[in-house]
């Protein structure tokens, strides 16, 4: 391994245990707490209690991980920065842009560990709700690991949204707040897109639709990521379009953190 | 330190004089804001991002908590069918496979609010995505035969819903629905399929409810059948029946109110089967 990748991998490792001794885990345990609640919730449902006990886990997990992601994020390098660890950390023979690569994989790495942890939670809830109030409809397990999987890429991608204003901010608002707009923005571009790309659109102006076709193609697309009705009422994934969306996870997350390390590189500390 | 502690003691004080008007405010709420406004569905869709299926489960929980809050008071207060529709219709936008929406919506829409229309179009958008579901077909058949009296539409989703499920129940209902005594015979087998399925304590006891009063029709039906057949004239009143010994006991309407034959034969209840209507026609 050269030193480069070396140090990089250091830089996660400190990112991972900086997390952990910051308790964060234990606060995610904590509100996992609420898994233990989903049964009796999801028993209220008529005709769908395994339907709702997904749909319930799943949203747990999405909203934890959407924390995660904004403030864990939102605040990595923002922290670094205000209490002047960059100063001593890039003092080393360490090269900005994989001092800001280290940050990020340390926290989508963390984010990860704690899919893994809220997806086994998760598969014992629905398990435990399916065999008390059995379903008319089979479960598709493997939709479910698919479901978590790309919800925890979306977070990972949105980490990467954080980190990208986290290299221009001077304050930790830009990257919080920044994050959440772009996560709500992206939640709805592709409908937007449909929206003004559809007759009811033809009534909206020219550039009102110019703009919301531009926009939908920078800002990241959200909704691809979002398998829940597919784990929920068990239907057939669409193979291509989950490669296709993998794909695009990866070059649209490439792009954020190359513009990012670029952005880094040039910043000025003080 | 021992100001701090007073200040927390007065203000554990001041929440335990408040939290008693203040639960009984909550209680006493009225119940169309308890059930609330519902944004456009588009809007709503924006706002809910990626936990479309999280807030469509909870409308149809909030409409579902509404009623059974009003059902274990014996509807002392009508219930507001329109934002009941409104929110569940929002559910479905949300969620399109929400069986719990399609379930509960036939269930009101059609018997209490009398708009089997708009229950069949729901029905209708909802088989397009569960397109498994012999469930929504057979409401839909039930809907057409029973209610709308459009025999080949509801051939056609008996049709449909025997295909999914496999059961020859759908045949039979077919078969029997044509004759004008086998809409009961309908109702009592829909209604019965209802109730056996019904987890929730407040919709089963709604289900149990009237399929007594179908029962109870069925056998006034049975007992004019054959007063008409051993004396050859139809009935007048159900008190005839009870007179030649043809219907003991005298049957009962458990949602309090009186049977009674329509001069055309036809078997009615002063309750219209459902409850207050036979208190509202006596005031």
């Amino acid at each position: 391994m050269k030193g480069g990748q070396r140090s990089m991998k250091t830089i996660m490792q400190i990112t991972l245990k900086g997390v952990f001794r910051d308790r964060v885990f234990h606060g995610i345990m904590v509100t996992a707490c609420a898994f233990l609640l989903i049964p009796v919730i999801a028993s209220l449902s008529m005709r769908q209690v395994t339907e709702l006990s997904i749909t319930l886990s799943l949203s747990l997990i999405s909203f934890i991980l959407l924390l995660l992601a904004v403030f864990l994020g939102g605040t990595s390098l923002w922290k670094d920065i205000e209490r002047r660890y960059t100063f001593s950390v890039l003092g080393l023979p360490l090269s900005r842009q994989r001092y800001l690569l280290g940050r990020f994989g340390g926290t989508a790495l963390f984010v990860l560990l704690v899919t893994v942890v809220l997806g086994v939670a998760a598969f014992v809830v629905v398990l435990y709700a399916s065999i008390i109030y059995p379903s008319e409809r089979p479960i598709v397990w493997l939709n479910m690991a698919a479901c978590i999987l790309f919800d925890a890429l979306k977070y990972i991608l949105l980490i990467a949204v954080a980190t990208l204003f986290s290299t221009v901010s001077t304050s930790f608002f830009l990257p919080v707040f920044g994050t959440i707009a772009t996560f709500l923005a992206g939640g709805v571009t592709q409908q937007v897109y449909e929206f003004v790309n559809s007759p009811a659109g033809d009534k909206l102006s020219p550039v009102i639709r110019q703009v919301a076709s531009g926009l939908y193609y920078i800002i990241p697309n959200f909704g691809a990521f979002d398998l829940k009705i597919y784990a929920i009422y068990g239907l057939a994934l669409p193979v291509n379009g989950l490669l296709l969306t993998i794909a695009y996870f990866v070059v649209y997350t490439g792009l954020l953190l190359s513009a990012a390390a670029a952005l880094f590189a040039r910043r000025e500390m003080r | 330190m021992l100001r701090t502690a007073s200040y927390g003691m007065a203000c554990l004080v001041l929440y335990l004089i408040m939290i008693a008007p203040f639960t009984t405010y909550l209680k006493n709420k009225p119940f169309i804001e308890k059930l609330g406004y519902v944004p456009a569905v588009n809007v709503l869709k924006s706002v809910a991002v990626d936990q479309k299926e999280l807030v469509s489960a909870s409308f149809v929980l909030k409409v579902l908590m509404y009623f059974g809050g009003l059902a274990e008071k014996q509807f002392v207060v009508p219930p507001d069918y329109q934002s009941m529709s409104r929110l569940l219709h929002g559910a479905v936008k949300l969620d399109p496979y929400n069986m719990d929406a399609y379930y509960f919506a036939q269930s009101f829409l059609t018997w209490d609010v009398h708009q089997y229309k708009l229950a069949n179009e729901l029905l209708d958008y909802g088989m397009k995505y569960r397109n498994w579901d012999w469930y929504l077909p057979f409401y839909a058949g039930f809907n057409c035969s029973y209610f709308l009296h459009d025999y080949k539409k509801a051939a056609d989703y008996y049709t449909k819903a025997g295909e999914l499920s496999g059961n020859p129940l759908f045949k039979s209902l077919a078969g029997r629905y044509l004759q004008e005594s086998g809409q009961t015979d309908l109702a009592i087998a829909y209604l019965f399929t209802m109730a056996q399925g019904e987890r929730n304590p407040a919709l089963k006891k709604t289900y149990q409810t009237r399929l007594t009063a179908f029962k109870e029709v069925k056998r006034i039906e049975l007992a004019r059948a054959s007063f008409l057949k051993s004396g050859g004239i139809m009935p007048v009143t159900i008190e005839r029946l009870i007179g030649a010994g043809l219907l003991t006991p005298s049957p009962v309407d458990p949602y309090g109110g009186s049977f009674y034959l329509q001069a055309d034969g036809k078997v009615a209840t002063t309750s219209k089967f459902a409850f207050g209507a036979a208190k509202k026609d006596s005031e």
